[in-house]
C-alpha cells in the first residue's frame, strides 16, 4: 500500500482563482442555482417514491415507461429529464410540479444582474 | 524502552493516511507523462462561462456522488465502448457542443490509498468540442480512452497540481 497521499487541491485553487472574476462568478452562481434545482426536483420526486413504497418498475409501468428509463433517470446515468417525464412522473405518486416566485430580494438580484444600469 | 517503541508505533500509526470518505469528494485532474493536464488544457480554452458551467457540474456531483441524481441532468453514465465513462455535456454559442470526460476514483480503503488518493474522487480526464449536430469519430474516442488507460495505469496517480 501507497502511503503517499497526493495534492488533492488543485481543483478548488483555480475555482477560487477563476472566481476572482466576476462574469465567471456569475455564470458560475446561475449555473449552480439551476443545478440544484433540477436535482432538487428528481431527489424529491425519488423520496416521494420510497415514502409510498413504489417501486421504479412500478412507477414506470404507470406512467407507461420502461423500467430502466426510470432508474437512469433516478442515478442520473442519463441526462436532461424532461418536463413532461417529470410532470408525468409527479401525477403518479400524487404530486405536482409548481413554479415559485423567488422571495423579493432574491427577485430583485435576479433583475439586476439582467438590467444592468445605465452608464 | 519496551514503552517507547510503543509511543513511536502510535506516531507511525498516525502517518498514515486514511481515506475520509465523507462527501464532497475531491475532484482532480489527469496528468501525462509529459507533465501536461489535458483537462484543464481544455477548460482554459472554453468560453468562460462553458468553464464556470463545467466546475459547477462538477461540483454538485462531488457533493453528490452516483448513484445519487445531481449535475443538474448534465452529467451522464456513457455506455458502450466508453462504457465506465461520465461526460458533462454542454451547450455553447452557437449550439458548439463542449464535453469533459470524467472516470470516477472509489474503491476500498486500501486501493484508494494505493492510487495515493485520501478520498473517492472525480478524474477529470480531457475534454473535446464539436458543432453543432456533427460527431466526434471513434478516433476521438480512442484518444480518450488511452488517455484513460494511461491514468488508471498509475499507481499513485499522476495527477495536476
Amino acid at each position: 500500500m501507497s502511503s503517499t497521499a497526493l495534492d488533492m487541491s488543485l481543483h478548488e485553487r483555480r475555482r477560487a482563482q477563476r472566481m476572482k472574476d466576476p462574469e465567471f462568478r456569475a455564470a458560475y452562481e446561475r449555473a449552480t442555482r439551476e443545478i440544484e434545482q433540477t436535482d432538487q426536483v428528481i431527489r424529491e420526486l425519488d423520496a416521494l417514491r420510497v415514502d409510498l413504497g413504489m417501486s421504479k418498475a412500478e412507477l414506470a409501468r404507470r406512467i407507461n415507461r420502461n423500467a430502466s428509463s426510470i432508474r437512469r433517470l433516478f442515478t442520473a446515468s442519463s441526462s436532461r429529464p424532461e418536463l413532461p417525464l417529470i410532470a408525468a412522473i409527479a401525477d403518479a405518486l400524487g404530486a405536482e410540479v409548481r413554479v415559485m416566485p423567488k422571495a423579493p430580494a432574491s427577485r430583485r438580484s435576479t433583475r439586476q444582474r439582467r438590467e444592468p444600469a445605465a452608464a | 524502552m519496551a514503552r517507547r517503541r510503543s509511543q513511536n508505533d502510535k506516531t507511525d500509526a498516525s502517518r498514515v493516511p486514511r481515506v475520509d470518505r465523507r462527501q464532497p469528494w475531491a475532484i482532480i485532474y489527469y496528468e501525462t507523462r509529459d507533465g501536461s493536464a489535458p483537462a484543464l488544457e481544455f477548460l482554459d480554452e472554453c468560453p468562460g462561462k462553458i468553464d464556470a458551467e463545467f466546475l459547477s457540474v462538477l461540483d454538485a456531483v462531488a457533493g453528490a456522488p452516483p448513484p445519487q441524481f445531481s449535475g443538474g441532468g448534465k452529467w451522464e453514465a456513457m455506455h458502450g465502448n466508453m462504457g465506465g465513462w461520465h461526460e458533462i455535456r454542454l451547450t455553447g454559442p452557437s449550439r458548439e457542443q463542449f464535453r469533459l470526460f470524467c472516470v470516477l476514483e472509489n474503491a476500498s480503503d486500501e486501493e484508494l490509498l494505493r492510487r495515493g488518493l485520501t478520498k473517492p474522487a472525480i478524474a477529470v480526464v480531457t475534454g473535446m468540442r464539436k458543432p453543432w449536430r456533427t460527431k466526434f469519430s471513434e478516433n476521438d474516442y480512442s484518444r480518450v480512452r488511452r488517455l484513460g488507460d494511461d491514468h488508471k495505469a498509475n499507481h499513485p496517480r499522476r495527477i495536476a497540481r
